[in-house]
């Protein structure tokens, strides 16, 4: 597949993100923030457990033989979620993305200075910082 | 104003979103992508599911009782997730990255200005035209940090394989 066509598919996928968004705040306004975060991990964990059946060389031993820290993905997912369903229908879906870019990019050099969560320590590098400037600077202009 | 007390929120859903990326792309290097998606959302749902039991206050509707349309959102996230494990491989994470945020940023502008979805209409303006240049910046940005980054990698792995 040509790398043009791949990157429009995961543009494709990024727009999809935007529409989960979209689709959370109207439904945790109806049945409920945590209700509507339930139905993501819920669905998406019930197709997750088919394809675990039916993949080879699925090994779940592997899994639980990691450092119990690392299984803790889990637990941070639903935070980001429930933030989507509470902030969405405040602020609309543009100022909600931009300000998840904002906190994801922010957090991912803090995490690569201090070298926490078991990734290499790198020095704060001067093209994130740039990012950063900017996308707030979006944020305060759309605000 | 609302701003204020939203964004600590916005940065708390992003830092953790950056956290669950560090800590899963290492799990998903030695147990392998599947079993590492399958235990996020699983643990996702047990947890999610014991705070809607005890802590949710009641609601008119239910997830039972709204348009079925309205509870897709989750196979979005699905074919995100088996999208970029395609794409990385094939493309860097540099360009994978960008592609995701431009998709993002397009849909969401596009949401908010048509009130898609049963969201409020926020039309697209010039302040927002404005925003969309410097987010346009700071991607460039995030490329040439991520494709920096990579050909370190490929350097390093050369040395030690050489």
């Amino acid at each position: 597949m040509p790398p043009l066509t791949i990157l429009l598919l995961v543009l494709c996928a990024g727009m999809g993100l935007s529409v989960e968004a979209g689709l959370l705040g109207p439904l945790g306004e109806q049945v409920g923030h945590l209700s509507a975060t339930l139905s993501i991990f819920l669905v998406g964990g019930l197709l997750l457990s088919l394809a675990m059946v039916f993949s080879r060389g699925v090994s779940l031993g592997t899994l639980f033989r990691q450092p119990r820290w690392q299984l803790i993905g889990g637990l941070l997912g639903p935070i980001y979620v429930v933030v989507l369903t509470v902030t969405t229908p405040l602020v609309g879906v543009g100022i909600t993305m931009v300000g998840i870019l904002f906190g994801q990019v922010g957090a991912s050099l803090v995490i690569d200075h201090f070298g926490w969560l078991g990734s290499e320590r790198r020095a704060i590098d001067g093209y994130r910082v740039g990012a950063l400037v900017l996308i707030l600077a979006a944020l305060w202009l759309i605000h | 104003m609302l701003l204020t007390l939203i964004f600590p929120l916005l940065l708390a859903g992003g830092a953790v979103l950056a956290a669950q990326s560090s800590v899963n792309g290492r799990l998903g290097a030695t147990v392998g992508v599947l079993p590492s998606a399958w235990l996020t959302f699983i643990m996702g749902a047990v947890v999610t599911f014991l705070l809607m039991f005890f802590f949710e206050p009641p609601h008119e509707a239910t997830l039972f009782s709204v348009p079925k349309w309205q509870l897709t959102g989750a196979l979005f996230g699905v074919v995100y997730m088996l999208a970029i494990v395609f794409a990385v491989p094939r493309v860097g994470t540099a360009a994978a990255t960008v592609a995701v945020i431009s998709g993002q940023l397009l849909m969401s502008l596009l949401i908010d200005h048509f009130g898609w979805l049963h969201n409020d209409r926020l039309p697209f303006d010039a302040s927002r035209l404005a925003a969309v240049a410097l987010l346009a910046g700071a991607l460039w940005l995030i490329y040439m940090s991520n494709a920096r980054r990579e050909r370190r990698q490929a350097l390093e792995a050369e040395a030690a394989s050489g």
